[in-house]
């Protein structure tokens, strides 16, 4: 046991691989990456550079044009304005609760209660929120024509799409603030306290500057939700608030104009990148470690005084009744024959959507069958080579798969257009293409889980499983497979539930042959028969919530006493 | 940097807890305390003894549920930690990871309105004294342990506070830093004479830093003395258990003469100085008897027990023996003055003890946990 003996294994965390198994399988992903991240992207490129220039000169005065057209330029300022508008008020919002459900001493079912109302847009198609404004707020809405008996009123523009993609998105500000709440210690807040500190005074100088990279973190995802979302702004924003992913969406599907959207859908890209770029490397290190020993556990500090927390509360149970009354709205619209005009109770919406809607279910289903465990084995075979084989171009490969993750949906969606029309790889109008868009979008929310699990997993397991002989795969096989199940079913739930209810990307993917529910709604919204479109959202919203709820049952099963815990929404 | 020292009352104060299990259960109960102006006590039990408890309702962390904490005159029992002026050190320090060293120290007199000038003059002169006047424009992680120890005891003392509150405040460092460590507090407490409340679960520590000590289980204070008194004249089974090593041996009262007392032990009559002194003879009840006080001879003399060794463990300064006499396994500690090789087991030995060694014990149902 010489000391030159034991410093290998204390410097290297991974080891070089000389498995032949894992040599085929990094080549196998390489495969897949070239394919389907790495190509469409360059093809979009491509596409966008010869767009008007023809045969292979590249024409870069009429794509300035284009990008320089005022009504481009407007749309492109808007999306922007939006997006930092959502983030604003969705990071606040997502504080608000958070902060109350970490310091207002709350009973277990009031949290359980916020994490429920809070889960509900999460796992809704994005413009569910976006149908019950119109229900309630548009030509004939309950609210603007119904109590207020006004007429003539227009909800559509720049307020009420960053009301509906508010409160869509503040979920994520909340489950990303959360943790951080939770983890500040609460004896820094009482020594603050103790060295003469009012409430007031402890939240300003202590608790909200440590939660100062969250809210960043917060912000910079919203900032990236809203940018990307397109749904949205189609139904809400109308005419007088042009933004860049509905822009791109008009630009193809109204002229079919592919070139034009993807020089729009390239110009997100930009902002799309800096915020992603901004998350991963700058806000990511600047979290604060204040977890230490005794910390959690402990009696939290008493950092809201009794005024304070009745204001609170009363702010969370606002916006938990706007969110509860949305979602009840929708329901109600899917049982009456008209909402607005003929409150009859039926069940013909749901018999519409079983009959002429059923094509959209079943193909919904299987794709989202057949993505869920490609998507997960995935995740977790990348994040596990990445963190624990040293391999070239490991880095890269990492970075690589989180593009299409990164990327707004309108950009992959026209990519993936672009590149599997033609030869040599024709997908349109498959199932397939579909398949690989979810799998390479949302697979790396099970990368990141893996990543994450692995980090907290000593090494030093898997040195004693080869320690005895066992061989890579079989060490992957029994040692640290068991230990990132959780990971595994995190990535399912998430392609999951994306599949079951995005749009943006594989709106542009769908054919005759394979389409989806979520297009299906848009386009009950566009021919205003609003009344399958609810029964559609609420049919999603349930199947949703059962699978995640039979996702969570199998992760708590999974779980080895002691070993990390990975939630289903974490990164 | 010292105030005038002010003393702590803590008067019959107790605090419930709603337990998942056990439903309600009593944190501290009872628990009275009189802390002299300037004097360092020392909260010591195992833990859940409610010692860390009874220290957050001093600093006004929890409010009691019953019972009344004053400092010097002032009956502070409702008043909120921030308007108590006390200085609280943390078993994990919880420097605020996000200010600098300086600004860490200057927050309390930052709070107090302080001038800058005033800020900036005490922030210096207090880190000089805890040994850091170079790290003040660092951050608490770039720190050691004890030097963020350091910083934490320079906040906490550089507001002059009424009463200064340890809990626990060693326990995250190595062996060799805590003995360092917990001299330096010792000597800046007795600098600045502050009226000083320390919380430890150990008891060489405690031993190491008080003035007095007072012994908690299971909520209540159950001794107090200085660490002489603790370790000699142990009121408890628990407290002779908890604080040093004991052997515990049954024995019966045979008769009371006075101030001793023969007590039927070891299959021998034992003359002891009774601590209880309400026993009448027949009483069942333990002696305890401290390894150390027990003598350990090859050559038996006369009148000393008869014994064989066990088991040997040679630790450098000392031999600890595992001995059998009559029914009884008894822990003895020989001290080595110089090379010595230890008895080997199934060696036949005497063992003897001085009279006033011996401390006699009613049996009680408490157990050291």
């Amino acid at each position: 046991m010489s000391a030159a003996g034991v410093a290998p294994t204390a410097v290297v965390a991974g080891r070089p691989s000389r498995d032949i198994g894992i040599a085929l399988t990094v080549a196998a992903l390489w495969l897949l990456l070239a394919l389907f991240v790495v190509y469409p992207l360059v093809m979009l490129f491509a596409r966008m550079l010869g767009m008007l220039g023809g045969r292979g000169s590249v024409d870069f005065g009429a794509l300035l044009a284009l990008l320089t057209d005022r009504n481009q330029l407007r749309a492109f300022w808007n999306s922007l304005l939006l997006a930092f508008l959502v983030g604003t008020v969705g990071t606040l919002a997502g504080f608000l609760f958070a902060f109350t459900a970490t310091r207002c001493r709350l009973p277990r079912a009031a949290v359980t209660a916020i994490d429920a109302s809070v889960l509900l847009p999460l796992v809704s198609p994005p413009f569910t929120t976006a149908i019950a404004m119109i229900f309630s707020f548009g030509p004939r809405g309950l609210i603007t024509y119904g109590v207020f008996g006004l007429k003539g009123y227009t909800v559509y523009g720049l307020g009420a799409t960053l009301f509906s993609e508010a409160l869509t998105y503040f979920p994520i500000a909340y489950l990303t603030l959360r943790p951080i709440l939770t983890a500040i210690d609460s004896n820094i807040e009482g020594m603050a306290q103790s060295l003469g500190a009012s409430r007031w005074r402890v939240f300003r100088t202590v608790t909200l500057p440590l939660t100062v990279p969250g809210i960043a973190n917060a912000f910079l995802l919203l900032f990236a939700a809203s940018l990307a979302d397109f749904a949205t702004p189609l139904i809400l924003a109308g005419n007088s608030f042009p933004v860049l992913p509905t822009q791109a969406y008009l630009q193809i599907t109204g002229l079919f104009d592919l070139r034009g959207g993807a020089a729009l859908s390239f110009a997100l890209l930009v902002p799309a990148l800096i915020v992603f770029l901004l998350q991963r490397y700058w806000v990511s290190r600047r979290f604060y470690v204040t977890i230490t020993g005794k910390g959690a556990g402990q009696t939290p500090f008493d950092s809201v005084s009794p005024g304070g927390r009745i204001v609170l509360i009363a702010s969370v149970i606002s916006i938990t009744v706007v969110v509860a009354y949305f979602y009840a709205l929708l329901l109600y619209a899917s049982l009456v024959v008209a909402l607005g005009a003929n409150h009859t109770p039926t069940l013909a919406h749901y018999r519409v959507i079983f009959t002429d809607g059923w094509n959209a279910i079943r193909d919904t289903l299987i794709i989202a069958g057949f993505s869920m465990p490609l998507g997960g084995l995935y995740g977790i075979l990348l994040g596990y080579l990445v963190t624990r084989h040293r391999f070239p171009g490991r880095r890269t490969m990492e970075a690589v798969s989180m593009m299409n993750y990164a990327l707004p949906g309108t950009i992959v969606g026209i990519a993936y257009l672009i590149a599997f029309n033609d030869p040599p790889l024709v997908l349109t109008g498959t199932a397939l293409i579909i398949i690989a868009c979810y799998v390479f979008r949302y697979g790396p929310t099970g990368i990141r889980a893996t990543v994450a699990l692995l980090q907290q997993i000593d090494p030093s397991l898997e040195e004693a499983s080869q320690g005895l002989g066992a061989r890579s795969g079989t060490t992957f096989r029994r040692v640290t497979l068991p230990l990132i199940m959780p990971a595994f079913f995190a990535g399912l739930g998430i392609v999951f539930i994306r599949s079951m209810t995005a749009i943006s990307a594989t709106i542009f993917l769908v054919s005759i042959s394979w389409t989806l529910i979520t297009v299906k709604i848009l386009e009950d919204i566009t021919e205003l028969s609003l009344g399958p479109a609810a029964a559609f959202s609420v049919l999603v919203v349930v199947i949703v919530f059962v699978v995640v709820a039979g996702i969570s049952r199998v992760l708590r099963e999974f779980r080895a006493p002691g070993a990390p815990g990975v939630s289903l929404f974490g990164g | 940097m010292s105030g005038t020292a002010m003393g702590v009352d803590v008067d019959r104060v107790s605090k419930r807890f709603a337990h998942r299990v056990k439903g309600e259960v009593y944190a501290a109960r009872d628990v009275t305390l009189r802390v002299q102006p300037g004097e360092f006590l020392t909260l010591l039990g195992p833990s859940g003894c409610g010692k860390t408890t009874t220290l957050r309702m001093i600093a006004g962390f929890e409010r009691p549920d019953a019972g009344r904490i004053c400092f010097g005159n002032d009956d502070v029992t409702g008043v909120p930690a921030n308007r108590r002026n006390i200085g609280f050190v943390f078993q994990n320090y919880a420097l605020f990871p996000h200010l600098s060293i300086f600004e860490n120290v200057a927050y309390g007199l930052r709070v107090r309105g302080e001038p800058e000038d005033a800020i900036t003059r005490a922030v210096s002169d207090v880190l000089a004294l805890v040994g850091l006047g170079a790290h003040e424009q660092q951050f608490p992680a770039q720190l050691s342990g004890g030097e963020q120890q350091r910083v934490a005891l320079a906040r906490a003392i550089v507001i002059r506070p009424r009463v200064l509150l340890f809990d626990e405040p060693l326990s995250n460092l190595d062996a060799k830093l805590r003995v360092q460590m917990r001299h330096e507090i010792r000597d800046l407490q007795r600098r600045l004479s502050i009226t000083t409340i320390y919380v430890t679960h150990d008891q060489e520590e405690a031993m190491a830093v008080s003035d007095r000590i007072a012994v908690m289980n299971q909520g209540r204070v159950v001794q107090e003395g200085t660490a002489e008194d603790l370790y000699h004249r142990p009121a408890t089974q628990f407290v002779a258990q908890f604080v040093g090593r004991v052997n515990l041996i049954a024995g019966v009262v045979q008769t009371i003469n006075g101030r001793s007392a023969t007590i039927a032990a070891l299959g021998r009559a034992i003359v002891a100085r009774p601590s209880p002194c309400d026993l009448i003879a027949g009483d069942s009840v333990q002696i305890a008897l401290r390894p150390e006080a027990i003598a350990i001879a090859q050559t038996s003399a006369p009148g000393s027990l008869q014994a064989t060794v066990l088991s040997s463990v040679f630790l450098g300064d000392k031999v600890e023996y595992l001995v059998r006499c009559g029914d009884e396994t008894l822990q003895v500690a020989r001290y080595n003055a110089g090379p010595t090789t230890p008895l080997a087991a199934g060696t036949a030995v005497g063992l003897s003890f001085a009279e006033d060694a011996v401390v006699v014990l009613r049996i009680s149902r408490e157990s050291a946990t």
